[in-house]
């Protein structure tokens, strides 16, 4: 060969090589995953774009992966690389619990859906799936409510208002009722409208006008036991009257008394009426969220977390005060054997007379594990494996 | 000298010159050392929830008020413990105290909600109810202004300036404060006060007018629970939750932080006050560990 037929091979050879390397890169196998798999989940009335094209490959890897489903990555990271709008409007305000769990199945087939966006079923349907502690009916029951039609007030994704909620809340009443009308229907009302959440259920109630059920027993009974009618605020001091156990719980070092208008026991508690006999302002994943958020999110975040189910703040917690470590009901560890009375029979010594080498204190529970979670199995505060035990043992290094 | 004994040489030189730098670098934004901490070494006696710390000048001493234990901690300059004194098993959680030029001292006592006069001479401890108009204050934090008294109202989330005879005789509010006001100290003539829910510090003047409303920017706050001020003017935050404290220039943009959560000497769990000490040292009440941790420059 000439060296000018060699140059001009060498020349068409560098000049191809990229397109073909190009080819390969971008050139996906041609699989029919249907060969195997019923392709009626894939064919329902909405479909994803991907699986209508027939791009398995987008998502799945054909021989190993691992993600469940031969996913090539976490089902949020999977989604939001096509999504990129979502993931920055889901990290923004307060997100649905399946979104901070990057658990976009929870509610979206992947494939294919008879329902709008992808949904799995009917959207009363998704969303009681999970809300099992909402009766799917009342005695009067709010019609929006009663037509599964949770999206008119709930935002499924996130929000920046409590609750998800589409707008801030009265401002949601007034969307539908309209003040006017409203204002004739509370003709003594001593100032603007507003809170209407202090003795609606937005949901639904056993009483007519949606009020909640339980009523706190000075207003069943009459408005003037608390108002005075002259405009005067009714004050904490009302309050306490009538409870003295909340005033002895208040005088410890740890309390919950905050400034709240013109009576600090109001930002928790309805004065009127609410859902139980505590009459909180809502659950408690708002009431002490609206302070707490953090403590929330730092649960949320753990990889391991303490359990929560049928759990509420208050059964660790005093809400009122208490002269414990994070104003708990007692001294730590009787708060922890309340339900794990168990363990203090073969785990290491706690207890009085047993003390943390680094501060001189009592050990507890939480000397070595975290109460909301962590990203150690048990939730201890370090690995189990030995960073946590050599925190005081040194020598076993 | 051969090449290779060079080149040892030199890996050498660089090795002891990145050890020597390497905590020079790392601490490069925080200035601050811990210096000791106030604590009751003997076992089983250890303070439990510590809430405040004071200060007596004249003699060098620091005053820890144990609330878990009911009791007030007095340690010597160096941090040796002198002793613990009850008022005679009378003290029901104390919370925060100031000492007074002639040996008195006012404490705060959350358990009766009273602002008590201990007098040590006379050996009488006097507790007061306050009261502001017809509503009843409950104090949180105290702090002297010169001869004057200033009491945190929790219920009001107030700052509230006493006449002697424990009328109120000045305000200091932020009605548009989310929750009130959560601690404050006083800086030469003025109140400085944090705003927890807000993120925010407000200088108010003697007559109760805001001089400056700073709003605390960057860092990252979580539960801004106590707050300083530096001599240059440089503002401190301690963050309970983060167990940090993270300072601010006088316009409230973020500077550092220094601290994390733990129970070695250094860190700190659950903190609940920040205070400068009268020789400059920074003293944080370190509830979790039951300790006052200070920290120099």
């Amino acid at each position: 060969m000439s060296l000018s037929r060699y140059l001009q091979a060498v020349m068409v050879f560098t000049m191809t090589l990229p397109l073909l390397l190009a080819t390969q890169a971008f050139a996906k196998p041609m699989v029919d995953c249907f060969q195997c798999h019923d392709r009626a989940p894939f064919q329902k009335r909405v479909k994803h774009e991907p699986a209508a094209a027939g791009e398995c490959l987008d998502c799945h890897s054909p021989h190993a992966a691992r993600f469940k489903g031969l996913l090539m990555q976490k089902v949020k990271d999977l989604c939001y690389s096509c999504h990129p709008d979502a993931a920055e409007q889901h990290s923004k305000g307060m997100a649905h619990q399946p979104v901070i769990d990057g658990n976009c199945l929870a509610c979206h087939d992947p494939h294919s859906a008879d329902q709008d966006g992808l949904l799995k079923g009917l959207l009363a349907d998704v969303c009681f799936g999970c809300h099992t502690e909402l009766p799917k009916k009342f005695k009067h029951t709010h019609p929006p409510y009663a037509k599964g039609d949770c999206t008119a007030c709930h935002r499924p994704h996130q929000s920046t208002n409590n609750y998800l909620l589409v707008k801030e809340r009265d401002a949601l009443c007034f969307s539908c009722h309209k003040q006017a009308e409203v204002q004739k229907k509370h003709p003594n009302f001593p100032m603007k409208l507003s809170n209407c959440g202090s003795c609606h259920n937005p949901h639904g109630s056993d009483r007519p006008g949606l009020i909640r059920n339980v009523l706190h027993p000075p207003y069943a009974d009459d408005c003037s036991n608390c108002h005075t009618g002259k405009g005067a605020p009714v004050r904490m001091e009302t309050c306490l009257e009538c409870h003295p156990d909340v005033s002895e719980q208040m005088a410890s070092s740890h309390n919950h008394l905050v400034r709240y208008k013109e009576n600090g026991c109001t930002a928790c508690h309805s004065p009127h009426a609410g859902d139980d006999k505590r009459l909180l302002r809502g659950k408690e994943r708002h009431v002490c969220g609206t302070c707490h958020e953090s403590t929330f999110e730092q649960r949320d975040a753990a990889k391991y977390k303490h359990p929560l189910k049928g759990l509420v703040c208050n059964d660790c917690h005093a809400p009122h005060g208490s002269n414990h470590p994070a104003m708990a009901k007692g001294p730590i560890n009787d708060v922890c054997n309340q339900c794990h009375g168990k363990h203090g029979m073969f785990s290491h010594p706690i207890g009085n007379n047993i003390y943390d080498p680094r501060t001189g204190q009592v050990l507890t529970c939480i000397s070595c594990h975290a109460t909301k979670g962590s990203d150690y199995k048990d939730h201890t505060r370090y690995d189990g494996k030995k960073d946590l035990c050599v925190q005081c043992h040194a020598t076993y290094r | 000298m051969k090449l290779t004994s060079v080149r040892s040489y030199l890996t050498g030189l660089l090795l002891i010159m990145v050890l020597v730098m390497l905590p020079v670098v790392a601490g490069a934004q925080s200035s601050w050392r811990w210096m000791m901490s106030l604590r009751v070494e003997k076992t089983g006696d250890a303070m439990y929830m510590p809430s405040a710390v004071a200060f007596d000048k004249a003699t060098s001493r620091y005053y820890v008020v144990d609330t878990g234990r009911d009791q007030l901690v007095s340690f010597e300059k160096d941090g040796k413990v002198i002793r613990g004194f009850t008022a005679n098993g009378q003290l029901k959680a104390p919370y925060d105290m100031v000492r007074l030029d002639n040996g008195n001292l006012w404490v705060v006592e959350k358990g009766r909600n009273s602002l008590t006069l201990i007098d040590l001479a006379a050996k009488k401890v006097t507790t007061h109810i306050l009261k502001d108009g017809d509503r009843q204050i409950f104090p949180d934090r105290i702090a002297l202004d010169g001869d004057k008294l200033l009491v945190l109202d929790r219920a009001s989330g107030d700052v509230l300036r006493l006449a002697p005879d424990l009328s109120v005789e000045q305000r200091f509010d932020c009605p548009k404060c989310i929750g009130g006001l959560t601690d404050f100290v006083v800086d030469g003539h003025s109140v400085l006060a944090l705003s927890r829910r807000d993120k925010k510090v407000f200088r108010f003047n003697q007559n109760g007018t805001v001089a400056k409303e700073i709003t605390l920017q960057g860092g990252e706050l979580d539960f801004p629970e106590s707050l300083a001020v530096g001599p240059s003017g440089l503002i401190y935050i301690l963050d309970r939750h983060q167990s940090r404290v993270l300072t601010y220039t006088p316009e409230g943009n973020f500077k550092y932080h220094f601290l994390g959560p733990g129970q070695a000497p250094g860190q700190v769990y659950f903190p609940r006050e920040l205070r400068f000490d009268p020789w400059g040292r920074l003293c944080v009440v370190d509830e979790g560990n039951g300790r006052v941790e200070v920290y120099r420059q």
